[in-house]
């Protein structure tokens, strides 16, 4: 379905009466089956947020008694340490260190607790291995492992940024499990999940993306696992000083070179037709390097990180790598 | 058996990474094996970068307080 059509037939509200409002309700039914089949959870579990980031506060505050403690890595989202600082009793926060291989040990988790999982980093694709935990509530962040990670069995509340499935921007999906003890953390008078309503034309547009991204991965993912590789072993072997992130998700790669100052390396690469993006400082709005790098022990200087897409090919990265080559050893001098 | 006092100081107060790290490389380039710096850094890239830096290179950095670092050159580069 196209785009003009999308909005066409999804304009009317769902929730009113009217032959045109129950078109637009079982466009919204098709797409929440769409996406229940493809994140393995139950259609009715599903919530759409027209703000994906929302879902941070909404998944794991509504996880949270008075009691519980929330336990989270310093590699998670800057939504979780918000939240983290937003607690006013610090003895129940506890933030986990992570290793240089980026995994979190939570075996020393109490059944009240609330765990945060990020399954994969979304700046270094690091994934974390340890994901069926011992505690009563889990929420796990899915906004960079998409549909390519399963969700661990005991999941209490999860979501996905519908750009992990190109997707279109500005919609983000929270799953609520029915075994979840979950509370709305934000003023409600009824049992709605999210404030909504989200843009219907969206949830259509995106119900269609994860269709064909999924179909799409299953005879795609070898290639770009083979271009993750061809990067990696091009860099270590042709740019001096590069720091690589440990190898995680095949989508996602973080190169690091000393001496090169990002933006100047951003800005160059752009000039080139390369858009990618940086955890450096230089490059923050907040002039702050990034905490995930610095967590993993790895170089914050002189970072790009790089989203290797399904429409990727060889030759474009092939042309990447000589002019990634060429352009740090120029600002280099 | 130097002092901190004693020894040579990189003063990079002030300026932003890449700099301090770059100057710290230059200066210690044309150093033998074993000599120590102390290096005046207060961006917020410098602790991080500093101990990368360290890993990358073979050096040695130890972190006296925020913005103060003993680096010990330990190999050539």
């Amino acid at each position: 379905m196209a785009l003009p059509h999308i909005f066409e037939a999804s304009w009317p509200d769902p929730a009113k009466l009217g032959a045109d409002a129950k078109s637009a309700a079982i466009l919204l039914n098709e797409a929440k089956e769409t996406f229940a089949s493809h994140l393995k959870v139950r259609s009715d579990e599903i919530n759409f947020l027209g703000e994906p980031n929302l879902g941070f506060h909404l998944g794991i505050s509504g996880l949270l008694g008075p009691a519980s403690r929330l336990v989270y890595s310093n590699i998670d989202r800057m939504e979780v340490f918000a939240i983290a600082d937003s607690l006013s009793d610090k003895s129940l926060i506890r933030q986990l260190q992570v290793s240089n291989t980026g995994q979190a040990d939570f075996s020393e988790l109490s059944a009240n607790d609330v765990a945060v999982i990020q399954l994969c980093n979304r700046e270094t694709g690091t994934i974390q291995s340890q994901v069926n935990l011992n505690c009563q509530s889990i929420f796990v962040d899915a906004t960079a492992s998409g549909t390519r990670i399963s969700l661990p069995e005991n999941w209490s509340t999860a979501l996905w940024d519908s750009t992990s499935w190109a997707g279109p921007g500005g919609l983000g999906i929270l799953a609520v499990s029915k075994k979840a003890n979950w509370k709305n953390p934000l003023p409600h008078l009824d049992g709605r999940i999210t404030p909504g309503p989200a843009s219907l034309p969206l949830i259509v547009a995106s119900a269609l993306a994860i269709d064909s991204w999924v179909a799409d991965e299953k005879n795609l993912a070898e290639k770009i696992a083979a271009i993750n590789l061809e990067i990696r072993s091009f860099i270590s072997k042709n740019i001096p000083d590069s720091d690589l992130a440990p190898h995680g998700a095949d989508h996602l790669l973080s190169v690091s070179f000393l001496y090169v100052n990002a933006e100047q390396l951003v800005t160059a690469l752009a000039d080139k037709g390369f858009a990618v993006d940086s955890g450096s400082a230089c490059n923050a709005t907040n002039m702050q390097p990034s905490h995930v790098l610095a967590a993993l022990g790895l170089l914050t200087q002189g970072n790009i990180r790089l989203t290797i897409h399904h429409a990727t090919t060889f030759d474009d990265v092939t042309t990447f790598l000589e002019t990634l080559k060429s352009t740090v050893e120029e600002l280099r001098g | 058996m130097s002092n901190s006092h004693q020894l040579d100081q990189l003063d990079c107060l002030g300026k932003r990474c890449p700099l301090p790290v770059i100057e710290l490389a230059r200066k210690i380039s044309e150093q033998e094996i074993g000599y120590k710096v102390i290096l005046l850094s207060d961006d917020p890239a410098s602790a991080p970068d500093l101990v990368a830096w360290a890993r990358m290179t073979g050096n040695s950095v130890e972190v006296l307080s925020q913005s103060s670092f003993e680096i010990t050159k330990l190999a050539n580069n």
